[in-house]
């Protein structure tokens, strides 16, 4: 199936981030598969998505959900085989819905074929495929990512009598990008890939690809040099396919992953996320405006990506030590929900179930600068479960309808791969697709009609963004414009009704269009414009001169 | 003869009897309108007495200094001396009023000119008390600012002020009043200066805080360059 | 039927209700009465907004200047120190938005006004605790918000009211007067009744903001008295804080009679209202006091001590008439004669001050002449009790400077069935 290749795809993209093991199972063992999850392309197509981000499938041991993985040319057989991946591919691609895949360029599990090779003696022809050290004192300025679980990026090999380093878990050594065949076969995995069919990659954990000395062996020159490389093959051999990099870096040291354009499409903007979390909670758009103040400006081809959660815990790493505390205290007061340095928990529980305030998020979500993300069950409010332990418990099977097994599986509950949510706030009976989609004005169908009005234009995606600064600190305002196409958003990030006044002066004369009721409300003139929003409240408006 | 004379006699009796039986009833008519007269003025009094305890003009009366005058005159207090002008007053008024009835001619112009004099009256007492409050206020607040201001001669310029304000109030009460119209206006104009100048002190040291401590502080900075060192002191 | 308030009553513009519509509900306010105060604003502000941000960084704060007319850009000073999306103007960290907004109340200063627009402000915003600040008070430190709120916060206090380390003659109104009076009447023993430093909670704020005293002139004079008076009257929780060393502030005499308004005046106007209150009231008692007690500083000071005695025997000669009508014959005989004495011999004994005051108290309840005039009265009589602390005090110790302070408050307390004596009884 060929796609209008309007490039660029990825701007006006509304991306859906699953597991196929925890979306839906076909063949009843408890785990979801590409089976399932081809069947309920329909229900994804219906909620507006239009790209379809899958976590990793690949062959593991399954010690890091799948980002452990052992062998990058197939398709673990839980979730089934490559075939039926494909099948799925081709459906997705019917519905025009793209398909963007994980890919774990840092390192691999140490149950890869690689690594065993790599590990068994230094003369083996792999030896040079993972870093390794007879001390453990190289690097030192290196931080360590997974605080909870490790106490050193250096793991004693009893194997190879010799330490090789890991920047994630102990059982995923980091492979060696300085040895040109590593950067060579990684280039023909993802072209194995692209040549099946998929639309983009997600590249993980990319900062730490390369190590120096004297360094934190983060983003580096080197590790721009190679992935640049990645872009410049990838735009010969596939144009119109897109990379999105996973970096939780400061806006300052994101941009290079952007380069002129010839690195990557798109990256995640991690320090907006917890701050948008923060300014809910502090009723104050100052940390929003703040950090956005601070983001570069990005080549036009480039695009940041944006969500409010995802399958890793809400990382704080990108906020001060004051920031942190205070989101510690408000979001994760008791400790058990805390991981390494995020929160562990999904949107609803974080939101305290507050409608209002999951609206407002979405809300922004959909109207900042960015292609917005959303991650499987946020769209029904789905609840988490932090005793099944890393961040297992945001990773739940999802729930379809109030029967057996949430209408995820048909096999025993306890054969699940991982139990389904059950109180009676969260759980499958209550929260589920089949009773929302009965409810006219429940989460799921607002979800929908909030991305079919986003995708009625694309200056959510490809527009500027002006910020009007209000002097009530609670509205956080701005004015997205692309073309001659402008539209006003206005949110109150407060749990009381507000009042403002917007100076609109400059667009005197448009009468605004809120998009949502397509009611129109008075034209703007010389005076500030007057606006009343009740708690956690936000306006779209078109401004529309007649 | 003694027919004409007993006839004019007798003409002039009648006619007496006449002028009698003419006035008697208006002498009766006057002694009812003295008498109701009477129990007005005493009624009026009393209520009048009664008001001014309950707006304790005595104490208001002491702090124009009106008091102490009436003492010094052996006469009873303001409240009283006022209840009782104001009862002779209504009474003499209604006396009056049954004298007209007795048609005396050139005495009703006389009457109605009395009448005509009583509000005036009235302006000119009002005037005259208040005034003195006022000059009695203002004097003492001349005298507290120089004291504390340090000014030479505090109580004189006290008096002084105390004293332009009477001549100043007392010249309206008489122009109220219209005696010595000529005499007191030319007294006035003579003294006009004196009353400017003890007006703009009543004003500074009495009225607004501001004027108050602007006329303070630059006395204060002229006096204390003459005397050297002042206080370091903050009293707060 | 209670009076219903038309929209153009209001003494709060509109400009300054807009500005407090944009800060919203807050959990810390500090206020800042100003007049052209540029000189010593910007640091005050900065320390303030330094404080806020150290030790209170979560809450939400506005610092609110209420302004008199400044000619010299006091108010733009204040609002400078806001912190919003842009960059913050301080080097620390500030976690969220923190609003300076500034109000001009009226077009010459005074401080009644400035206080109740710091009050309405307060009540508008829902602030739970709030401080104010005087814009002379430069030996400010960051930790003074926190020595001042912080019993408001966490210990639910109502008034925090500051102690200092003081220069033994500095202050004497309040240490022969204010503070012996209102302790020996009101039974707390409060050692600056009249604050220009002090916090105070939301719902006390909101209290003194309701009573009608704001048209009495007198009480807005010395509003700041009344405002710890209403405190004690209330039955609210009063506690005094440490903050350090009092900044001297140059005067002039002239500044006295303003001064003895402020104090004397406030307190007198508060014992007819109160009665009830302090009548029964003996002895008196400690109230909790953070941090150190306070102290006296024994550095040398220039006092033109000959310029006092003057104008104490000066207006004992010259306000007699004045006099006759508010003391005792007693007591204006016994003035008199010390007047006459040589300087080396003048000694205004604490009884007698003591009873000048009470009998001073009980004319102003009694109103025997204008009640402005009996405050004004008072200073010369003042000057000569100032003569005599500093004569008694001059070679002491701080610790004996402090027992003759506590000696004169005893004195206050033995003589209060005297007040009450004279209150209404004999002229």
């Amino acid at each position: 199936m060929a796609f209008k290749q309007d490039v660029p795809w990825y701007k006006d993209a509304i991306i859906y981030q699953a597991h196929v093991r925890t979306f839906s199972d076909s063949n009843g063992d408890g785990i979801g598969d590409f089976g399932g999850l081809a069947q309920k392309l329909d229900y994804v197509e219906q909620l507006g998505i239009n790209t379809i981000w899958l976590m990793p499938f690949f062959p593991s041991p399954l010690r890091d959900d799948g980002y452990d993985i052992a062998d990058h040319y197939s398709v673990h057989s839980s979730y089934g085989t490559l075939e039926d991946f494909r099948t799925f591919l081709g459906s997705a691609h019917e519905r025009q819905i793209r398909v963007i895949i994980e890919m774990v360029l840092n390192h691999t599990s140490d149950q890869h074929p690689w690594f065993q090779l790599s590990r068994s003696s230094q003369e083996n022809p792999r030896r040079d495929w993972y870093v390794w050290s007879d001390t453990d004192t190289r690097y030192p300025d290196a931080g360590i990512n997974f605080l909870d679980t490790e106490l050193s990026n250096w793991a004693w090999d009893p194997v190879s009598k010799s330490y090789y380093w890991h920047r994630f878990f102990s059982h995923q050594p980091d492979l060696n990008y300085d040895n040109p065949a590593v950067r060579e076969e990684m280039w023909n995995v993802m072209k194995f890939w692209l040549e099946v069919g998929v639309d983009g990659f997600r590249l993980d954990a990319v900062p730490f690809l390369v190590e120096r000395e004297g360094t934190n062996c983060e983003n580096l020159p080197e590790t721009h040099a190679i992935l640049k490389e990645l872009r410049r093959k990838l735009d010969e051999q596939f144009p119109g396919k897109m990379l999105l990099a996973e970096a939780n870096q400061w806006p300052a040291d994101l941009r290079p992953y952007f380069a002129d354009g010839d690195e990557f499409h798109m990256a995640f903007h991690f320090p907006l996320m917890p701050r948008m979390f923060l300014g809910v909670k502090l009723e104050d758009r100052k940390p929003i405006t703040e950090i956005l103040q601070q983001t570069p400006a990005i080549p036009p081809s480039c695009q940041w990506c944006l969500f409010l959660r995802n399958h890793d815990e809400l990382t704080l790493e990108m906020v001060t030590d004051i920031e942190r505390d205070y989101m510690n205290d408000k979001y994760a007061h008791d400790k058990t929900m805390r991981l390494n340095r995020g929160i562990r928990r999904r949107l609803a529980p974080l939101l305290d179930n507050d409608r209002r305030r999951i609206e407002l998020m979405n809300g922004m979500l959909m109207s900042l600068p960015g292609t917005p993300i959303i991650y499987y069950g946020d769209e029904i409010g789905m609840g988490d479960n932090i005793n099944l332990g890393d961040r297992n418990g945001v990773r739940t099977p999802m729930q379809w309808n109030g029967g057996w097994n949430g209408g995820f599986s048909v096999t025993d509950p306890e054969k699940l791969y991982a139990p389904l949510i059950q109180d009676p706030v969260y759980g499958y009976p209550a929260v589920n697709v089949f009773s929302q989609r009965r409810t006219e004005h429940s989460l799921l169908n607002w979800t929908g009609r909030l991305i079919a009005v986003r995708k009625t234009t694309s200056v959510f995606g490809s527009g500027s963004i002006e910020f009007l600064y209000p002097a009530n600190h609670r509205i956080l305002a701005y004015v997205r414009q692309l073309g001659d196409e402008t539209i006003l958003v206005v949110n109150n990030l407060s749990n009381a009704a507000q009042a403002v006044e917007l100076d609109l002066r400059r667009y005197k004369g448009n009468i605004l269009i809120e998009m949502f009721g397509k009611n129109i409300f008075p034209r703007v003139g010389e005076i500030p414009y007057l606006l009343t929003l009740g708690p956690y409240h936000f306006y779209w408006f078109r401004l529309r001169r007649i | 003869m003694w027919e004409m004379i007993i006839s004019e006699l007798t003409q002039a009796v009648h006619e007496l009897a006449r002028g009698f039986a003419h006035i008697l009833p208006r002498i009766i008519v006057l002694v009812i309108m003295a008498f109701a007269g009477w129990m007005v003025a005493y009624f009026l009094k009393v209520f009048l007495r009664s008001i001014l305890r309950l707006i304790k003009f005595d104490k208001l009366s002491e702090n124009a200094g009106a008091s102490q005058l009436l003492t010094k005159a052996a006469l009873p207090s303001a409240t009283e001396v006022l209840s009782r002008f104001v009862f002779w007053v209504a009474w003499l008024g209604f006396i009056l009023l049954g004298v007209r009835v007795l048609g005396i001619l050139g005495l009703e112009e006389q009457i109605a000119k009395f009448f005509l004099f009583l509000p005036r009256l009235f302006v000119a007492l009002f005037t005259i008390f208040f005034g003195m409050l006022g000059a009695t206020f203002l004097s003492r607040a001349a005298l507290l600012a120089a004291v504390n201001a340090n000014l030479p001669s505090p109580r004189l310029l006290s008096v002084s002020i105390r004293t332009i304000i009477i001549i100043f109030v007392l010249s309206m009460a008489f122009e109220e009043v219209g005696v010595a119209e000529e005499t007191m206006l030319v007294a006035f104009g003579i003294a006009f200066g004196a009353t400017m100048f003890g007006l703009a002190i009543a004003f500074g040291t009495g009225g607004k805080d501001l004027a108050r401590e602007f006329l303070e502080k630059r006395l204060v900075r002229g006096t204390s360059k003459d005397e050297g060192k002042e206080d370091d002191l903050s009293p707060l | 039927m209670t009076e219903v308030k038309l929209a153009g009553e209001s003494f709060l513009t509109d400009d300054f209700l807009r500005q407090l519509i944009d800060v919203g509900e807050v959990d810390i306010l500090v206020g800042v009465a100003t007049h052209n105060n540029a000189k010593t604003i910007g640091s005050i502000v900065e320390t303030i907004q330094a404080g806020i941000l150290t030790y209170f960084p979560r809450e939400r704060a506005v610092i609110v200047n209420a302004d008199g007319g400044s000619r010299d850009g006091t108010p733009d000073l204040v609002v400078s120190a806001a912190i919003g999306d842009a960059r913050s103007p301080s080097k620390l960290y500030a976690l969220r938005t923190l609003h300076s907004i500034s109000a001009q109340y009226a077009s010459s200063p005074a401080r009644g006004t400035a206080l109740r627009t710091i009050l309405a402000a307060a009540e508008l915003l829902r602030a739970r605790a709030c401080a104010v600040i005087s814009p002379e008070s430069t030996q400010i430190t960051t930790d003074w918000l926190p020595a001042v709120l912080r019993p408001i916060y966490s210990e639910e206090f109502d008034l925090v009211l500051p102690t200092y380390r003081r220069h033994r003659f500095e202050g004497i109104l309040l240490s022969n007067l204010l503070y012996p009076m209102t302790r020996a009447l009101y039974g707390l023993r409060i050692r600056e009744p009249y604050a220009l430093d002090f916090a105070f909670a939301g719902r006390l704020g909101s209290r003194f903001l309701a009573q009608n005293a704001w048209h009495d002139e007198t009480a807005r004079a010395g509003s700041e008295t009344q405002f710890t008076l209403a405190a004690i009257a209330g039955g609210y929780r009063i506690c005094q804080s440490f903050l350090g060393n009092k900044e001297h502030v140059e005067r002039r005499s002239a500044d006295l009679v303003p001064a003895m308004r402020q104090t004397a005046g406030a307190l007198f106007a508060s014992l007819e209202p109160n009665f009830s209150l302090w009548n029964s009231r003996t002895g008196s008692q400690p109230i909790p006091t953070a941090g150190a007690e306070p102290e006296f500083t024994l550095e040398p000071l220039r006092v033109n001590r000959k310029r006092l005695r003057e104008m104490f025997s000066i207006g004992v000669a010259e306000l007699e008439s004045v006099f006759q009508s508010i003391l005792c014959p007693s007591t204006l005989a016994e003035l008199q004669r010390i007047a006459q004495l040589e300087e080396s011999r003048f000694r205004y004994s604490a009884e007698l001050w003591v009873k000048t005051v009470y009998e001073f108290a009980a004319a102003y309840h009694k109103s025997v002449i204008s009640r402005d005039h009996i405050i004004q009265a008072l200073v010369p009589l003042f000057r000569g009790r100032v003569f005599t602390f500093l004569v008694e005090n001059r070679n002491g110790s701080a610790k004996d400077v402090e027992d003759n302070v506590e000696t004169l408050c005893l004195e206050f307390e033995r003589l209060k069935p005297y007040l009450l004596e004279i209150w209404n009884g004999r002229e």
